[in-house]
Order: structure tokens, then sequence, then C-alpha cells
């Protein structure tokens, strides 16, 4: 039999703290589809996706149900696009575009990612022409989402590819501009790529990959800002090694809800069970944000005097917790702080308590990187370039996943704001410095040697 | 050997438990299982003996009783065949949960409700002490859903008779609960 205390704090998380299951995404291979001919092509992708997706929003909802937890997302990742169309070329790329958007459509997702290339170390037909479409792809589809890897810790950073994406996310922005850049908040910028995602826009189905898998992204800030508010309420005196138990023992919990409800649309499916993802992933909710964690653990605000300490020792607890709960987490798995998302971190930015420079260093400790951050609209491409090489630069070194989602809003400068609806939310744009001007640096090209391995100071 | 469900009944004190069970082995009885709980400060039991071929229902009663007397317990001696419980349709264990104000009648709504579509409780703990602090006053049924039944029907009903009542009502299945709360 089940303990009173069990049940009630169960219900509690899930009633006024915000445990919901993030996302479940359905990876599809679509190597096997593969052709020279777009028409062929697009035909065979979408029966495979409109084939093994069908029952996925109506089984997400019905497991969902079952436990009391709800699915919020349902979506698709397909293997990278740039690999198994690499004979077509840039307007064939939207053709393939538009194609995944209407499959995901007609099988009721949001969002379905994989419009994707890996150029880490170098840039093939396909993934030229992938490149070159993204603006135009992501202006005229709603729900696909791109990602590009540029950069791993045994390749090196590709400062072609880094200086080719400046300019796709500032053509991107440009070809949304009627909606604040909307199409650059579909676009992440990668070093370090995880295979098996599920949260987007990065979210990919990895060539070792089989040929359909469940991943799922757990979420849950706001399940660990009470836990931790009821545990400084209830231990006067407690410190940060209680605390990070109290954030471990809450991400246990959390990880085990989204393995169950996974592992049974898995099986529902009839497709292998993959990962958890268990990432503190906000949205533009109050109570479901991690910038409000940081106010439970004592700062004025996130991006105050201690916040990458903060982050650094949740993200650890956060993993810790995860690893134990379940053998297969992957994905991200830490904490999410993509600005325009989380109403917390949007706050603290637009009171300039938070500074690009200082979510920089954050994302040294954090899961991703600089995401979801809106920039002046005259921001140059040389600039987001080498803003992108510096995020890089500090997931190749760290040898952890990092990431850029920038959106540099046309028509809009500093401390103006922006809008992108739905979980994409809304942030006051950031000043940068120097982001006008020309980047003799990211013009040097060619490629940022792989770092050294040992010497490691 | 034949089997016996004795339950026992009364204020609540240290050394119940010791009482009672010196007492059944005095008489000669193995204790099978026992269930105890404390209900604000009454004591409850229920013991499951196997009773001595010589020993009969009356006479293990009049045992307790006198072994007892002073600690202002009340005993009751069932005696019932081994194995007698009825082979029940195969089921999932879900939890149905309650919160909201305190007025009479909504344990009957609910369980009625269960009754019903034939839904067995197998362990109800009730607590209402909020008045009408919600959160305070909560119901906990685990029951078994045979297959047979339609979970949606079910909910339906559940959620008509909790908005009746004026009580938030959620049914979800045990495992969520096993799974994030026990290693």
């Amino acid at each position: 039999m089940l303990g009173k205390q069990e049940v009630i704090s169960t219900l509690e998380m899930l009633k006024y703290e915000h445990l919901d299951l993030r996302t479940v995404t359905l990876g599809i291979s679509l190597l096997d589809c593969a052709s020279d001919d777009v028409r062929v092509f697009t035909a065979r992708a979408r029966q495979r996706i409109e084939t093994l997706a069908a029952a996925l929003v109506t089984t997400c909802d019905r497991l969902g149900a079952t436990y009391g937890v709800p699915v919020v997302n349902k979506r698709i990742a397909v293997s990278p696009i740039a690999l198994v169309g690499a004979p077509f070329t840039a307007a064939e790329m939207v053709e393939v575009a538009r194609a995944l958007d209407t499959a995901a459509g007609n099988v009721g997702v949001d969002f379905v990612g994989g419009f994707s290339a890996l150029v880490e170390k170098g840039m093939a037909a396909g993934d030229r022409a992938l490149i070159d479409a993204v603006p135009e792809a992501l202006a005229t589809t709603s729900r696909v989402c791109a990602s590009i890897n540029v950069a791993t810790t045994r390749a090196g950073i590709n400062m072609d590819a880094v200086l080719r994406m400046g300019e796709t996310v500032k053509a991107t922005a440009e070809h949304t501009a009627g909606d604040d850049g909307l199409g650059a908040a579909k676009l992440v910028v990668f070093a370090n790529i995880p295979e098996d995602i599920p949260f987007m826009a990065g979210a990919y189905l990895g060539v070792g990959e089989g040929d359909a898998v469940i991943n799922v992204g757990v979420s849950g800030p706001g399940v660990v800002k009470r836990a931790i508010e009821r545990a400084i309420e209830a231990e006067p005196g407690i410190d940060l090694g209680r605390l990070s138990e109290v954030i471990k023992q809450t991400a246990f919990k959390v990880t085990r809800a989204g393995e169950l409800i996974g592992r049974e649309v898995a099986q529902a499916l009839g497709v292998t069970f993959g990962v958890v993802d268990l990432s503190l992933a906000p949205t533009p909710t109050r109570g479901d944000s991690v910038g409000e964690i940081f106010r439970s653990l004592g700062l004025a605000s996130i991006g105050a005097p201690g916040s990458t300490a903060v982050l650094a020792m949740l993200n650890d607890a956060v993993k810790k917790g995860g690893a134990f709960a379940s053998s297969y987490v992957g994905g991200l798995s830490g904490a999410f702080i993509p600005v325009s998302e989380d109403l917390e971190i949007a706050a603290a930015a637009a009171r300039g308590d938070l500074s690009i420079e200082k979510l920089e260093a954050m994302t040294s400790v954090c899961s991703v990187g600089l995401d979801m951050i809106a920039l002046p609209g005259d921001t140059s491409a040389e600039a987001l370039a080498a803003l992108i090489a510096d995020e890089m630069a500090i997931g190749v070194i760290n040898r952890k996943t990092t990431a850029a989602r920038l959106i540099p809003v046309p028509g809009k400068t500093a401390g103006e704001h922006a809008r992108f609806g739905g979980l994409l939310g809304e942030a006051t744009i950031m000043a940068l410095p120097h982001g006008s001007g020309g980047n003799a640096f990211v013009r040097f090209g060619g490629r940022v040697p792989a770092p050294i391995q040992s010497l490691v100071n | 050997m034949t089997q016996a469900v004795i339950s026992v009944l009364g204020e609540d004190r240290p050394g119940i438990i010791a009482a009672v069970s010196q007492a059944l082995l005095d008489a000669g009885c193995n204790i099978r299982s026992v269930s105890q709980t404390l209900l604000q400060a009454v004591f409850g039991a229920l013991f499951v003996v196997a009773m001595p071929d010589e020993v009969d229902e009356a006479a293990l009663a009049h045992t307790l009783t006198a072994a007892l007397e002073g600690l202002d317990l009340d005993v009751i001696v069932h005696a019932y065949p081994a194995g007698a419980a009825a082979s029940r349709p195969h089921a999932e264990p879900f939890v149905v949960t309650t919160h909201g104000p305190d007025r009479p009648g909504i344990v009957a709504a609910v369980s009625g409700v269960l009754a019903r579509y034939g839904v067995n409780v197998t362990d109800l703990q009730a607590v209402f002490e909020g008045g009408d602090r919600p959160e305070a006053n909560a119901m906990i049924f685990q029951v078994d859903v045979p297959d047979s039944v339609s979970l949606a029907a079910l909910k339906a009903d559940l959620a008509s008779a909790a908005e009746r009542l004026g009580l938030e009502l959620n049914v979800q299945h045990r495992r969520l609960f096993e799974i994030m709360n026990r290693i």
C-alpha cells in the first residue's frame, strides 16, 4: 500500500508545481528514404512519418491521462536532412522542409526537428545546400526546426561554418522580420550536439540510432524551486550539501515519472525507448521558471554575483539525481537558461540585472548555452558569428554541449521588446557591445584545432 | 487447523499488541498476518490466526476476553475457512484522490460510484482536519479497476460526483506513485 505522504507529495508536484512531461519525441530514421529525386524522397519521408507517428499524439494523451501527468508536447525528430538529402539543391531542401512541415501537421505534432547538418570538420554539398535553404525553409514553415553542429571537442571549431551560421542567423531573422525574427528562434548552432535530444529546436535523430526511438524530455523547475523552499523552511541552518541532496532527490522523482510514461509510449507504438532528458526547461509561466530558483537560493536575481556557482550546483545535482533514477539518461540533461522562455530570466534581462556577458559565463556550467537571446536588429553577421564562436569554444574546451540560439530582431534596438509567441515567449532586446561592426577574427576562417586533452588547467 | 479473524478495538495505549499476542500464544494460536492502525486515539487491529483443532470460535473468544480483561478492548472472533477469498477479475491498481471542503456524504458519494463499476477499494485513508481548507481535507482511495471497466466512463462519473460536492478529484495509475517515491 502507498503511504499518504507518497500520494500527497506527488499530487502537489503535479497540481501546484507544474510537473509535467515536457515532450515525448519520436525519432524517425529517414536514411532508407534517400533518393536523388526530391519528389521520391519527400513522398517516402512523409509516408514514413505519417505511418510511424500516426498514433503518437493519441497514445501520449491516453497514457498521460492514465497517470495524471500531462504530456505537453509531442514532437518528431528525423535523421539529419543534410545527410539524407545530400544530392539536393537549396531550393529542393526547402521543398523537403515543407514536406516535413506537412507531415508533422498531419500527425498533430507542434515541431519536427532534424533540418540539420553536422559540419564540425567540413561541409559537403548537402550541408551547404541545407544551410543555404535555412532562411527560406524556416520562414515558410511553422513546425520545422533546424540545428547545425559546427564544433566538437574531437574536431575543433569549423570557423568557416561559424561565419556562415552568423550570416544564416541574420538572414533567417530578416526572412521573418514581421514576426520579430521568429525564424531564428527555430535555429540552433551547436558544439558537441547529442544524438538523442528530445527538446526543440535541437532535436534530430543521430545516425547511430535505430529505425525509430522514443526520447522524452522531463522538466520541473517549479518542483525543484518548491523543494528547495520547503527544505529551507523545514531545516534552519541547512547547508549547500543538503540542498544539493534535496535537488538530487527531486530530480530522481521527476526522471522516474518521465521514464515510466516514455517506456509505455514506446511499447504502445512498438518502438525502442531511448533516453530521458532531464532538463529544467522553463516556460513563460509563473512558477515554471529556472530564474526563480536563483532567488530561492538567496540571490537577488539571476545574473547577480553567485549566479554561476548556483547554476553549477543546480546542474550537477540535477544530473546526479537523474542518472540514479534511470540508466538511460541522455540528451542535454541539466538546466536551461533560455531568456525569452523564462519569465524571471527575461525580467532580469529587462531590468539590467543579467547581461549577455554574465549569461555567457553561466553557459560554461549550464546544459545548453546562449539560448533565446533577442539582440538588436543591426547586429552584424560577423558579430553573431563571433558570439557563436565564443559559445562553441566554451563547449569544445569543456567537453560539453553548448549552443547558440540568437535572434537579431529586425528593425529593433536594445531595450525594445520582441515577442515570439507561445512557449518561445518574449524578451527585451539585450545590448551586445561591438555588435554592429565588423569582426576580422571570424574572417580568418579555417578550423580552430581540437584542444589538447591533457595539461588540463 | 481452522482459521479465524480477530478484530480488536479500543483506546490506544502501550501494550495492547503484547497482551493480545500473548493471549493468542497461550490459546495455542499461530498468527498468520496482522494489520494494525491508529485513527486519532483509537487502536484497531485485525489478526488472522490458525486455531488448534480442539479450539472453536466461541472458546477462543471466551479465552481472549478473559485474558484481556481490564484493557477495555472490544474483541470479536470469526472463524472462516482458509482460501475463502472469491476470485476476482484481473484489475489494474489506481489511486483516486479528492481534495475539498468537508461535508457529510463525500465518502459515500465517491465510494458509491466505485461500487457501481465493480471497483474494489483495497485501502482508504481519509483525513478531514481542515474544515474549509481544501488542501487539508483529503481522501485517498486505493482501488482495483477491473480490465472490463471503461476508465474514461469511470473517471467521468467520479468527476461529476466530485463536482456536485465541490471536490477536486484525480484518478491515476498506482505505478506512478510507486516509481516516483521508491528506489
